[in-house]
């Protein structure tokens, strides 16, 4: 029997809204989908292109940056850095013929729980309907 | 065509000057139809050099690959400048790492040099081939004139330029202390021509053509090497820890490593085709440059190397960049 395809998912979530949004989201008890691996980063201009790539590599089928909104960034402008890095990134992947929407973006502020669900949702229904990663994997993990 | 007593001067000039180092520059090559990059540390060693239509080395590496060892105690640093002879292209390597401050404006001397075009190397090497003792080329009149064993061929200026002139913008250098000869404008327009066939592919198409391409990576890193711009003191690939990209050459490892080299020239890449002339397996990378080029043209309005008082394009922002990808 085929099993079914379940997406693995890394989402790099800024410390100050995207983490706190998805805290939100565990604690009013909103259901989305468990296929989201987060990893907290302080802000989202800390997420160097080259976490994507490997993210990617290693055996994730999507990678999520989550943000805060434009002007709240608790660092003022890393967001603002962060959308142009990866509006530059997911041409390029798209130009070598990745899914660009393997890679996504988002702004969750920490009071958005409910949106930080929808979104979880509806990437890894898009990442369902991609398939597995296939073009670049890394073949040894050890 | 360029007057190379002009320039034999003007780096003479630069040369006897108390705070120049050295004058890079290019002087007759051994072999073929090379020609090789060349230093005057005296101005008798101004009188080697010459510029001709093979001079497509990029020169402008040379600032940023100096030693620059820890003093010992008592030991003054070294300020004296480099003076550099540079085409239009290679100026804007030159104000794109001033505008990173990479270099001071007060550490280089730039001997510019207004460009007509110069040979592709490989375009050359296939319409002569097994030719070894060196050969001089002269530009007459829309044309390369050259001469081998007393036979002169003269060859339309389309069929031996190399790709990057066909497009260039900025013939004539940016940024400059001594010009020798006239300014020259440029007609031609860089309109992305090459790439867009391939843009217009579908994904998978897109994909089977990279892969094929990747596949072919030894990983030499010659692109890093010959990059003026790729400067970093420690490259992200020689990282041990954490080792982002192993040493292993294979379809993964090779894709990674290409995807972020072209990444890390976003918005720095002046399009001087030097990776792409020094590839071994002759991979197409500058069709990921030129792809970044035409994007952040296209979001940003922004065209690298011109303005070096400007910010660097990924470390500045407008509020209203476009953002139709986020959820």
């Amino acid at each position: 029997m085929k099993e079914k395809f379940e997406p693995n998912i890394i989402g790099f979530l800024c410390n100050w809204c995207s983490y706190a949004g998805a805290d939100l989201a565990g604690t009013s008890r909103i259901q989305y989908p468990p296929n989201l691996k987060a990893i907290r980063v302080m802000c989202s201009g800390r997420v160097n292109p080259i976490f994507v790539i490997n993210a990617l590599q290693q055996g994730a089928d999507g990678v999520l940056i989550g943000g805060c909104h434009p002007g709240d960034c608790h660092y003022e402008r890393g967001n603002y850095l962060a959308r142009r890095r990866m509006a530059v990134l997911k041409k390029l992947l798209e130009y070598t013929g990745i899914d660009p929407r393997r890679v996504r973006m988002t702004w969750v502020s920490a009071s958005e729980g409910k949106k930080f669900a929808e979104v979880v949702k509806e990437v890894t229904e898009d990442i369902r309907e991609l398939g597995p990663m296939q073009h670049f994997r890394r073949e040894n993990k050890w | 065509m360029v007057d190379e007593k002009q320039l034999r001067d003007a780096v003479k000039k630069t040369i006897s000057r108390d705070d120049v180092k050295y004058v890079v520059g290019y002087e007759k090559g051994t072999s073929g139809f090379l020609v090789s990059p060349t230093f005057a540390f005296t101005p008798g060693d101004a009188d080697k050099f010459i510029f001709s239509p093979l001079c497509v080395n990029n020169l402008a590496v040379y600032p940023m690959l100096e030693d620059k060892p820890p003093l010992r105690k008592g030991e003054e640093p070294d300020t004296r400048k480099i003076g550099l002879v540079v085409k239009g292209c290679d100026s804007r390597a030159i104000v794109q790492i001033i505008q990173e401050k990479g270099l001071k404006r007060e550490d280089v001397v730039i001997i510019g040099i207004p460009c007509t075009g110069v040979i592709d190397p490989k375009k050359i090497k296939e319409k002569f081939p097994g030719q070894m003792k060196n050969v001089d080329v002269k530009e007459e009149n829309e044309k390369f004139v050259i001469t081998i064993d007393g036979k002169i061929h003269k060859i339309s200026k389309d069929e031996l330029l190399a790709e990057k002139c066909k497009h260039c913008e900025y013939p004539a250098p940016v940024l400059y202390d001594i010009l020798i000869g006239k300014e020259i404008k440029s007609t031609k327009k860089e309109d992305y021509k090459e790439i867009e066939p391939l843009e217009k592919k579908s994904l998978e198409d897109k994909w089977d053509y990279w892969e094929k391409q990747f596949e072919r990576c030894i990983r030499c890193y010659a692109c890093r090497d010959a990059c003026p711009l790729c400067y970093c003191k420690e490259c992200m690939v020689d990282l041990l820890d954490p080792q982002w990209i192993r040493r292993s050459v294979n379809l993964s490892e090779n894709t990674a490593w290409n995807l972020l080299r072209a990444f890390h020239l976003a918005g720095r890449c002046i399009g001087c085709g030097e990776c792409e002339r020094v590839c071994p397996m002759d991979l197409p990378l500058m069709k990921l440059n030129k792809k970044i080029e035409k994007d952040i043209k296209e979001m940003y309005d922004y065209t690298s190397g011109i303005d070096a008082e400007e910010k660097p394009l990924l470390a500045m922002f407008k509020p209203d960049d476009p953002e139709e990808f986020i959820l």
